[in-house]
């Protein structure tokens, strides 16, 4: 007899639904899955994957690809360092763990409150503005190579490593530093005596995470002249240099497993006292070794602080008159579908590849797809978006095939864990009353893992719209282009709008997603 | 006391002695319109011939991006720089820059409008719905004219084609265009030429659809800082350049050029007038 899903249509209109909101995506991108078998598609991906053996190897492109590798690394370590100036002194004034009201229950002090949200206002700015956008700003205001790159890693991770210190402290068991502030402790002795010991692990595991997140940032600027090894993968896949691209592919993909390796090693070492010792000499030697082998290129530079400001003043007021205005809402509206259809099919395609990556068909398919997961993922979205746009051609197509790629990566990792962890008993009951394997999945596992799964996808998209505003850089269409554009083309007014615009889409989205996510 | 003297003086004395190093060595950077081993090629003889003319050091800073020549040449940060006619413009609208000297062929320069085979196209008409490629956006015949030319005759790029793109650098384009990554694009007249010269591009795939009416493009252009007697001297060295003599008829095959001619600013009102028109100045 067959048994009829009693919720059958709810979940077919809630199903419908997503169907519908996604509809419009399609022709807002131009994305058709059917470009990818067109015969001149396949021919021009073809020809260029083709090439990609065998990888270059000459020994003067290897001696500059060693060089630019380095100043990836040291570009990060010193971005890191710069972000660590400028965020652990802002957590210091904004952490409420801290506040004599939070620790004794006074009333708190109107100034005090007023400075806080000022610089908690200046966090959210730094850290909204998506790295390689300030990276975009500081080549045009400081000229090419890698100083731009740490300022640009320096700022917006400063915004990040404020927020996430200042949690961190709040999430630390009160009383020890309430109990130093009653006995008359200072800000300064509350946070030694009473929060330090107990969240060092903690922040400096925080930290070396965004250092493992600044080399893989790091190693993209190049796109936009900001030095190290993207720079000479833009002129490698601008050329359709297929040999020299599959050879910073592997670096590419050494690199992130490398700084993968150390961050893991690092944060093993917290665990023991010598541990410790090693861990902060090492970093500070790392960053002293950083900023020596980048100095000869910043003084040559010939970089003029006093040029900031007067650079920074030209984008006010921002070209929010009539004729740019629809325009600018076409783009972000573009932006916005990109994101959408982008995460929608990597939900897809996650979910296909983590049943095989979890071990539900046998462990000959469980290793390769684990590999293929990690090589979606590894890859950057940038690079993924200017691999795109050989498949499908350039436009914002291209844009939602990279953010497939990459967030299938992404999500398909957590997707298997998920199924990993998920209770057996329900599908072993079901299996036992005779279902099959497809009613098991559906009935005995999808109900205990939909609700994760998609609290995961909603969270990938909030990150997926900051990338899809910046993949136009590479040609992948949006308000990255037009950024680009109107940087090049000296319109800094129009520039300002466009990073306004892309500001406010990504704190929309955030809020929906925000919303969605408790319901999911 | 002595020891501190005599520190201070060797201070001073390397101080003097970098401040004349400095002085001793002409900057030079260009528009990177081709790839940059293409344009380190192509200086390395020039820049001898400068060095031996002016008597001082001359090095090549390579850059990758437009904007940043402008924006250097306009800071100081370097001495002279080869640019095109728009980014010109935009170097004399943000600071005070001196032309010096242009190709002859400069003041009758061309874009190439190119497709590939496989678009089936035969004019720029043809291409409407298909894809297109200019080179840089602040590139003069690989962007500001071609755009400026088609708008004239009543084609909206953004609207026309499928999808607008930049490759950023005119041998890009062809490469683009030859691989099928677009279906069409235009590009720097003696560049072109150059690539058919040599063979480096598949005659099967790509072939040429128009070329454009003329106008004024590169020049050699210094820092407005500079002192005028170093002016002189660049110039003089320029334009005493003779294709009679084979070493320097090497140099100028390299830069494409018959010989170099003086040129002055009121040479690009035209460019200025052409971008005002297609909305690319502020």
């Amino acid at each position: 007899m067959l048994m009829r899903d009693p919720a059958r249509w709810t979940r077919l209109a809630g199903w419908l639904l997503v169907i519908a909101l996604m509809a419009p995506t399609f022709p807002l991108t131009g994305f058709n899955p059917a470009a990818l078998t067109q015969p001149d598609n396949l021919r021009t991906i073809g020809a260029f994957v083709a090439g990609f053996l065998p990888p270059a190897l000459a020994p003067d492109f290897l001696g500059e690809v060693a060089r630019e590798t380095l100043t990836t690394l040291a570009s990060a370590t010193a971005g890191i360092a710069l972000a660590l100036l400028l965020g652990a002194p802002l957590a210091f004034l904004t952490s409420r763990a801290l506040d004599r009201h939070a620790l004794s229950g006074d009333r708190p002090s109107r100034l005090l409150q007023a400075a806080q949200t000022t610089l908690r206002g200046l966090m959210v700015l730094l850290r909204g503005i998506p790295e390689i956008v300030w990276a975009l700003l500081f080549v045009r205001a400081t000229g090419l190579g890698s100083l731009p790159a740490v300022l640009a890693i320096g700022l917006a991770y400063g915004g990040m490593l404020a927020k996430v210190y200042a949690e961190i402290l709040e999430s630390q068991t009160a009383a020890p530093a309430r109990a130093l502030h009653l006995a008359g402790a200072s800000r300064w002795q509350t946070l030694l005596y009473g929060l330090w010991p107990q969240a060092l692990p903690e922040l400096v595991s925080y930290s070396v995470y965004r250092w493992e997140c600044a080399v893989r940032a790091s190693a993209v600027m190049g796109f936009v002249g900001a030095g190290g090894i993207g720079q000479l993968l833009d002129t490698s896949l601008k050329m359709l240099n297929s040999g020299e691209v599959s050879t910073l592919l592997l670096v590419f993909l050494l690199l992130s497993a490398l700084s993968d390796a150390i961050s893991h090693l690092a944060r093993r070492a917290l665990a023991n006292r010598a541990g410790q010792g090693w861990l902060a000499a090492g970093g500070v030697l790392a960053i002293m070794a950083s900023v020596a082998w980048l100095w000869p290129g910043w003084r040559d530079s010939g970089f003029d602080p006093a040029a900031l400001p007067r650079f920074f003043h030209d984008f006010f007021p921002p070209a929010l008159s009539l004729p740019f205005l629809p325009e600018l809402g076409h783009y972000a509206l573009e932006t916005l579908a990109m994101s959408g259809l982008g995460t929608a099919l990597a939900f897809i395609g996650g979910a296909l590849l983590a049943l095989p990556a979890a071990g539900r068909f046998g462990l000959a398919l469980t290793l390769p797809c684990r590999a293929l997961l990690n090589l979606l993922r590894g890859v950057p979205d940038l690079l993924w978006a200017s691999i795109a746009v050989l498949a499908v051609g350039l436009g914002p197509a291209a844009g939602v095939l990279a953010l497939a790629l990459h967030t299938s990566g992404v999500l398909g990792r957590l997707f298997a864990e998920t199924l990993e962890n998920a209770p057996s008993e329900p599908s072993r009951a079901l299996e036992l009353a005779g279902a099959g394997r497809l009613g098991v999945f559906c009935y005995g596992v999808l109900p205990c893992v939909l609700h994760q799964w998609i609290a995961y996808a909603l969270y990938r998209w909030e990150n997926n719209i900051r990338i899809a505003t910046v993949l136009g850089i590479v040609g992948a269409g949006g308000l990255g282009q037009q950024l680009y554009l109107a940087l090049s083309l000296f319109q800094q007014q129009k520039a300002a709008a466009l990073i306004l615009c892309m500001l406010l889409l990504t704190w929309a989205v955030e809020g929906l997603s925000r919303r969605l996510r408790p319901a999911a | 006391m002595k020891a501190v003297k005599l520190t201070l003086a060797g201070i001073m004395l390397a101080a003097a002695a970098f401040a004349a190093a400095e002085e001793a060595v002409l900057k030079v950077s260009a528009i990177p319109d081709e790839a940059p081993t293409e344009l380190q090629r192509k200086f390395a003889p020039l820049g001898q011939y400068l060095e031996k003319e002016l008597g001082m050091k001359v090095q090549f800073v390579p850059v990758t991006d437009y904007a940043a020549v402008v924006t250097a040449l306009d800071s100081d940060k370097i001495d002279m720089a080869w640019l095109g006619g728009f980014t010109f413009v935009q170097a004399s609208q943000h600071g005070k820059v001196v032309p010096l000297v242009q190709r002859e062929e400069d003041s009758k320069f061309t874009a190439k409008f190119i497709a590939s085979t496989a678009s089936g196209a035969k004019t720029l008409k043809d291409l409407k719905g298909k894809s297109f490629a200019f080179g840089s956006a602040s590139s003069t015949s690989g962007h500001l004219m071609p755009r400026y030319f088609m708008q004239k005759d009543g084609i909206k790029p953004e609207t026309f084609f499928k999808n607008v793109a930049y490759s950023g650098a005119h041998d890009a384009t062809v490469a683009w265009v030859a691989s099928g990554k677009v279906d069409a694009g235009v590009l720097n007249a003696s560049v072109w030429d150059k690539l058919v010269e040599s063979g480096k591009v598949d005659m099967s795939k790509v072939k040429l659809l128009s070329t454009s009416p003329t106008f004024y493009d590169y020049n050699w252009t210094v820092r407005g800082s500079m002192d005028k007697k170093l002016q002189q001297k660049i110039t003089a060295a320029f334009l005493k350049l003779d294709a009679k003599n084979p070493e320097q008829k090497a140099i100028l095959d390299l830069q494409r050029a018959s010989k170099f001619i003086p040129t002055k600013a009121d040479n690009y009102k035209g460019i200025e007038a052409a971008a005002e028109a297609a909305g690319l100045l502020k």
